[in-house]
């Protein structure tokens, strides 16, 4: 530090460590590897994108508001327009990029090879991708079919899903390919940002499926908000919370009550937001309270009672207020501006879009200020913590308090959403599907439970529930109509928790894993607090 | 008192001051055991004072009471003639008692410049909401703490290691690192328990420079430890512990030829001797 007049009073003066002595891995050499994770990560979901919106027509049924046109049908169909030739391009470039990405793959897992020798060259393909995806598109919008020769009769209008798809993995390939030294070195910067575009421009992207957007909105934003808020609890604070939906249900709860005519309170929607983050960040505490002397296991037993608690509370209609088993109904779509939400998803998620945003930049701050230094002094020591001057009972009811207004935002977005609050919404496996996003994302790494948010609510609430469509309409068009005629609802939790297993085996820390979850997974040994919040203490 | 053997010369060698901490009668019953029992003595202001005894003798018990991990069973700790039985361990902290631990406690997965900077969370001002929106005042704050840290772990010579893990340190740079933890909030006492256990004798000459430094910067320094050239050599009295009770205290020369000093180290048999070696160190 330059500042070097400030010396402290109490500062002795010994030698300091030779310079030839080597220096441990620092923290700054284990950011840069987060970093190369994030790049992998960002490659690995553009090539997602380009090569789902290459397959979708194979997967989804046509229908005439739904998918209708992608690259894939102009190939499938007899090359005759010129436009035909741009789609082949389009393929080539992806049949490359799918190659450069395998052999970078197979590089650094056979540690042979130079990966990237040619990121130039891939950035270029990328770009041609991206181009040609445009100019179909443009083509498409402005109705030159002669070149494409002949066309499905579906294939008027905007360009559709898979289109769009296929052009946003391009874009993201271009970008991360083209800039990897920069994405490397910043590489939460440029998660953030790629992750917050496509996210902006996903009710756009997905325009003909009302569906997608739902999901969205009521899930993949939800649950990264609830996964945002709990890793305050588990992830920076170590404190393992099994009960965590109570807070999500105290936060919806609260705001259906009072924008909703069960009980004529019709308070704006934007007042009642941080009520319902104020009472849930007040339960938290409340909740934290008796819980100060406990951690790990014993902790975990007192939060799941809690968690049972609530809901079971509002099943019963307690002090007439929760309204039983029907929960709140009729509660008031959020308006701003004079322009109301309505029943439209899109507003939803822009709005729960911006409120991550914010959110994940307070959390930032904290995590990087006097509190967020006490959360993990607390979490790795805390009797050390307490001789060092950490005030242990503050500095825990704060991450439960926290975490849960988090929450209490989730919950009122839940509610204004769907117009009406159950209990059913609070079960206990919602604590544990969160928990998991927190643990499988990277605890202790926003970075990670964003992505952590948005795979594990796509495998549970869009791939899941749409197996069954996906693989019939693939069985039929390939001659194979058996797989449609599997019930796939059997097998969904089985398919999930292989998924859980195969990505934890894969990736032990989690995706994109924390600083010191990282290093301490690398030197072998566990701390116990750590190994508390994985509730083997 | 306790004391068995009169003090025969007046007092300590150089620190003269008030009592910065007093025990009185200070005793802490586990169950049927007694860990400590009626401990009465103080510590001068400006002095570095050791304590000694076998295993097992109450020394680690009593740095407990001092610092609020445990809470006397009876008699009271004094801190500056104030009381502070019973307060918590953060609030003693804040009062101006620090510590360092047997067995090292850093918090493991933060940077070295980080667990410094923890050391100064009582004395920082910004409450949550300026850290949430990091206002000015908070960033300067967070500002002048990191260059206070950063002088902090060079005065220390762990300049270099700032951005490293706690826990990837080596053993002798993890103790400094803990002791650099306690200072950060600007303590009056500095409590060290066995800060030289594991030290390569080098290191231990190192550390013996450390301690000599702070107390001359006006500390007054507390310490628990079994290797006898390094308490022989800085501190300016010394206080023997055995089975819980004071069993001497006064002067280095004066400790190392005490007969009941001798005999709970090397037994019945050796008090006898005329000029009995320093106890071994463990």
């Amino acid at each position: 530090m330059p500042d070097a007049e400030v010396a402290h009073a109490d500062a002795p003066d010994i030698p300091a460590v030779p310079e030839d002595v080597p220096l441990p891995a620092t923290a700054s050499a284990t950011a840069r590897e987060e970093s190369s994770a994030v790049f992998w990560a960002l490659v690995v979901g553009g090539l997602v994108f380009v090569v789902a919106g290459w397959l979708l027509p194979w997967f989804v049924e046509q229908t005439a508001n739904g998918i209708g046109f992608s690259p894939q049908d102009v190939v499938s169909s007899a090359p005759t327009g010129i436009g035909t030739v741009l789609v082949y391009v389009i393929g080539a470039a992806m049949v490359v990029l799918l190659a450069g990405v395998a052999y970078d793959a197979y590089c650094t897992l056979t540690r042979r090879g130079v990966p990237f020798r040619y990121s130039r060259t891939r950035a270029a393909v990328a770009l041609v991708g991206a181009v040609g995806t445009v100019v179909v598109c443009v083509l498409v919008v402005s109705r030159e079919e002669p070149l494409f020769g002949s066309l499905s009769p579906l294939a008027t209008g905007s360009p559709d899903n898979a289109v769009w798809m296929t052009l946003t993995g391009f874009t993201v390939l271009t970008f991360v390919y083209g800039l990897r030294d920069w994405v490397s070195a910043h590489g939460q910067v440029a998660f953030a940002g790629i992750v917050f575009l496509i996210g902006a421009l996903f009710p756009l992207i997905f325009g003909q499926s009302q569906s997608f957007i739902v999901w969205g909105a009521s899930a993949a934003a939800i649950y990264t908000l609830l996964a945002l808020g709990l890793n305050v609890v588990v992830g920076f604070a170590g404190l393992l919370d099994l009960g965590y939906a109570a807070f999500f249900a105290i936060g919806a709860y609260t705001c259906g009550s009072l924008s909703s005519s069960v009980h004529g309170l019709h308070f704006p929607f934007w007042i009642v937001l941080f009520i319902g983050l104020a009472v849930a960040a007040l339960f938290g505490a409340a909740l934290g309270a008796p819980t100060l002397r406990l951690r790990g296991d014993y902790l975990a037993i007192v939060t799941l009672g809690f968690g049972e608690i609530i809901p079971d509370a509002a099943n019963n209609n307690l002090f007439g207020a929760t309204g039983g088993p029907e929960g709140i109904t009729g509660i008031d779509h959020p308006s701003i501006f004079g322009f109301n939400f309505g029943i439209d998803a899109r507003p939803y998620f822009w709005a729960l879009l911006v409120i991550i945003a914010v959110v994940i930049l307070l959390l930032r701050n904290i995590q990087r200020s006097r509190l967020g230094r006490a959360w993990a002094a607390i979490r790795e020591d805390e009797i050390a913590a307490a001789a060092t001057g950490v005030n242990p009972v503050s500095t825990k009811l704060l991450a439960f308090a926290i975490g849960a207004s988090v929450s209490g935002f989730a919950g009122a977005f839940f509610g204004a959403e769907l117009g009406s609050v159950t209990p059913d919404s609070f079960q206990f496996a919602v604590s544990v599907t969160v928990l998991s996003t927190v643990v499988l994302g990277g605890i202790g790494n926003n970075t990670g439970v964003v992505a952590g948010g948005i795979l594990v609510s796509f495998i549970i609430f869009w791939m899941l529930a749409h197996l069954q469509e996906w693989l019939g309409t693939f069985g039929n068009k390939f001659g194979l109509p058996t797989l449609g005629t599997i019930d796939y609802s059997r097998w969904v939790y089985i398919v999930y928790g292989a998924i859980l297993v195969g990505i934890m085996l894969l990736r032990p820390a989690g995706l994109l894993p924390s600083r010191a979850r990282k290093v301490e997974l690398q030197s072998g040994t566990e701390s116990e607090s750590l190994a508390a919040v994985q509730g083997r203490a | 008192m306790t004391v068995s053997e009169p003090l025969t010369s007046g007092g300590p060698k150089t620190a003269t001051g008030p009592p910065i901490l007093e025990l009185v009668g200070v005793t802490k019953r586990f169950g049927g055991l007694l860990a400590v029992n009626d401990v009465t003595f103080s510590v001068q202001k400006g002095a570095i004072i050791s304590m000694i005894g076998p295993n097992g003798a109450g020394k680690t018990t009593a740095f407990n009471m001092v610092t609020g991990i445990y809470t006397p069973s009876g008699g009271d700790v004094r801190f500056n003639g104030q009381s502070i039985v019973g307060l918590p361990p953060h609030r003693i902290a804040k009062l101006g008692i620090t510590r360092t631990f047997q067995n090292i406690r850093l918090f493991a997965y933060v940077t070295a410049v980080d667990n410094v900077m923890v050391g100064e969370h009582c004395k920082m001002r910004q409450n949550v909401f300026q850290s949430m929106f990091t206002t000015p005042g908070a960033r300067r704050e967070e500002r002048a703490v990191e260059n206070r840290a950063m002088d902090m772990l060079r005065g220390l010579g762990l300049e270099r290691y700032a951005d490293t893990y706690a826990r990837n340190l080596p053993y002798g740079l993890q103790r400094r690192l803990e002791i650099a933890r306690a200072l950060a909030s600007g303590p009056e006492l500095l409590l060290l328990d066995e800060p030289a256990a594991g030290l390569n004798p080098q290191e231990k000459v190192e550390l013996m420079g450390v301690i000599a430094q702070l107390r001359e910067k006006g500390l007054t320094i507390f310490l628990i430890e079994h290797d006898m050239r390094v308490v022989m050599g800085i501190s300016d009295r010394i206080v023997v512990l055995d089975h819980g009770e004071v069993i001497a205290e006064g002067l280095p020369v004066e400790v190392r030829n005490n007969a009941r000093v001798i005999e709970a180290y090397l037994g019945t048999g050796a008090a006898g001797q005329s000029e009995p070696a320093p106890p071994a160190s463990t």
